[in-house]
């Protein structure tokens, strides 16, 4: 036995990439963005408030966060709950003080079993937005296309249901995806995304129906990945935050143009109380650098959009 | 299969009825040290093996069995001399076991609640006749050897099944620490009974931080004053519970065991704190609180 002949055919080798949703762009190169008041880097804190149902599914990966122990682990659901009764009251509250609005990348089931956590994020001048059904309805290439239009469907009309049309953006949960999830997603009227973790600054990113700004979203940099799955201390990813912060700012000194700092946080891992000190620390020491927009992330995609050709 | 425990409800963390702790605390500090056997022959459960060796796994085993040998008692004279109580997370099986452990926890007045009979012994697939079998021989067992009710119970392992909350409550037990959604103790529904949830912790827990988070003893502590610290802050609103689960053969390691003692200097230098057991938290909590909390849930948490 051995490979066939085709195996080295290679029909997308040509300066392209090897799909059609954006072509390649250089960061160094892209043209310049300016944000409100001359700051150099815009501010979003991406907050992960997901509901992870005890029985969802391990299949055909366990989501970051899913149910890790044998069934039923209240150990795993009750850990991640805990973020929505009180690790993201703790972070409204540290941000609210130091005036800086959050985007919730929300499981839309919680429009449903927390209808007054819905409220006070509205309260919070905070920005709604969909990460899909729950946690466990992840969209991958084995879901079939009904289910996946059905469940767009259900997320969108569960959060509209309750913010009206203040929801445009979309996350795909655990950055899982179909091929045709972006279709769908602009499709459902969602106009910026998130899911896919490769640039620093938004990009236009092309669908079946219309083109969706693709926001920065990063799963290197991000509690999920540093706290969680690698099992980081506290402080390395804050530091690691501020590091980033660091680079971001000084290339936009250099560039003129503007950058994207974006924290990829999440209530049961930030908001526990040995953590939350660090976490206002944290936000501390990135506007004390000044020339920061702490914005959310459609007005951030907004801003970009009206200085593209 | 349930998609949620369906034991409690929402509680957001704010503008909730006011918790008051005696004396005006702001905390209630409880440490809970899981005094614990795990069998070298373990039967095979379905849903969860044991060991992860073959059996004999000498290196877990011997590992935990460190624990009731050297690491207890260096747990227990540095809990001594901090004047703080522990309530033990007891596999009961102990008191037949090792006698003289369940000796010193009597002495230093500890209270003894029910971590089932064995932590090889997994509640997974136990039917509620078994359950309801086990639940009494914990409260026959730490009444004779201690001549104290069976007021709290956290399952072995955490290897609860989904009727297992029910009969704790139709059994009498007052409360359950298997959920950690909460940093106040809060109402448990069940289909009869009273049962209330009390905070114990994975986030400040010896076994996630040293076994599985690879955190050194020094970080250990500065974790565990973090999270006294902001409970402490936050207590002046409504009072708040922080639990430090301990494992002997953790923490009662000689390259640990300063860190404990810094954590409880620190805690104890503090002066509105509520050095409490799991059964005073949770009677307290049920006399004064209970009620208000229910009031306010029935209300849709205004």
């Amino acid at each position: 036995m051995t490979l066939p002949a085709s195996y080295t055919d290679y029909p997308l080798r040509k300066r392209a990439m090897d799909h059609d949703r954006y072509p390649y762009r250089i960061l160094p190169r892209t043209s310049p963005v300016t944000w409100p008041g001359g700051a150099r880097v815009a501010l979003w804190v991406a907050v992960h408030a997901g509901w992870f149902p005890m029985d969802m599914p391990t299949k055909p990966f366990i989501a970051p966060g899913g149910m890790e122990r044998p069934y039923p682990s209240y150990w795993d659901f009750t850990q991640r709950d805990y973020g929505n009764r009180i690790g993201i009251y703790r972070m409204m509250k540290a941000m609210e003080a130091r005036g800086v609005k959050g985007t919730a990348l929300l499981s839309a089931a919680l429009a449903r079993e927390y209808p007054v956590l819905m409220d006070d994020i509205a309260a919070a001048g905070w920005e709604p937005a969909c990460a899909g059904l729950d946690m466990g309805h992840l969209h991958h290439g084995g879901v079939a296309e009904a289910d996946e239009r059905a469940w767009i469907d259900e997320a969108r009309s569960l959060l509209h249901g309750h913010f009206g049309d203040t929801v445009t953006g979309w996350h795909s949960p655990a950055h899982s995806e179909s091929a045709r999830t972006p279709d769908l997603v602009a499709g459902a009227g969602f106009t910026w995304t998130s899911g896919w973790a490769n640039d620093d600054m938004p990009y236009a990113f092309a669908t079946a129906a219309g083109t969706l700004t693709a926001m920065p979203l990063s799963q290197d940099l991000s509690d999920q990945r540093m706290l969680l799955q690698q099992h980081m201390a506290t402080e390395d990813f804050t530091a690691a935050i501020l590091a980033a912060h660091a680079t971001l700012d000084a290339e936009a000194r250099a560039t003129g143009g503007g950058r994207v700092l974006t924290l990829s946080v999440t209530p049961w891992l930030m908001g526990q109380p040995h953590r939350i000190r660090a976490f206002g620390a944290m936000l501390d020491a990135i506007l004390a650098h000044g020339g920061v927009w702490s914005a959310t992330g459609s007005a951030i995609a907004d801003a970009w959009r009206t200085q593209q050709a | 299969m349930l998609d949620r425990p369906g034991h409690y409800d929402y509680m957001p963390w704010r503008r909730r009825p006011k918790i008051v702790w005696p004396n005006g605390a702001r905390i209630a500090v409880w440490l809970a040290p899981n005094i614990e056997h795990y069998e070298l022959n373990p039967p095979p459960n379905p849903r969860r093996s044991p060991w992860p060796r073959p059996l004999p796994d000498v290196a877990g085993y011997s590992w935990r069995d460190y624990g009731n040998r050297s690491g207890f008692w260096r747990m227990a004279d540095t809990m001594e001399k901090y004047g703080v109580r522990g309530s033990v997370s007891l596999n009961v099986a102990v008191c037949d076991h090792y006698p003289e452990v369940i000796e010193r926890c009597c002495a230093l007045d500890w209270e003894l609640f029910s971590h089932g009979t064995y932590n090889t012994r997994y509640f997974y697939d136990m039917d509620e006749e078994m359950q309801r079998e086990l639940i009494r021989d914990s409260r026959e067992t730490i009444l004779r050897v201690a001549g104290q009710r069976l007021d709290g119970w956290l399952t072995p392992a955490i290897s609860n099944d989904e009727t297992t909350q029910h009969v704790l409550a139709e059994e009498g037990i007052l409360y359950t620490l298997d959920m950690t959604h909460d940093d106040q103790p809060t109402p448990v529904n069940t289909r009869a009974g009273q049962l209330v949830s009390i905070p114990y912790s994975l986030e400040v827990n010896d076994v996630p931080l040293f076994v599985n988070r690879n955190t050194p003893a020094d970080r250990y502590a500065a974790i565990c004053k973090a999270q006294f610290d902001q409970l402490y802050e936050e207590g002046a609103e409504s009072g708040t519970v922080m639990c430090m689960p301990l494992h002997p053969y953790l923490i009662g390691q000689p390259h640990r065991i300063a860190a404990l003692d810094a954590v409880l200097a620190h805690i104890t230098s503090h002066d509105k704190v509520w050095l409490a057991t799991g059964r005073q938290i949770a009677q307290h909590y049920i006399d004064y609180t209970l009620a208000q909390h229910r009031s306010w849930i029935a209300e849709g948490t205004p």
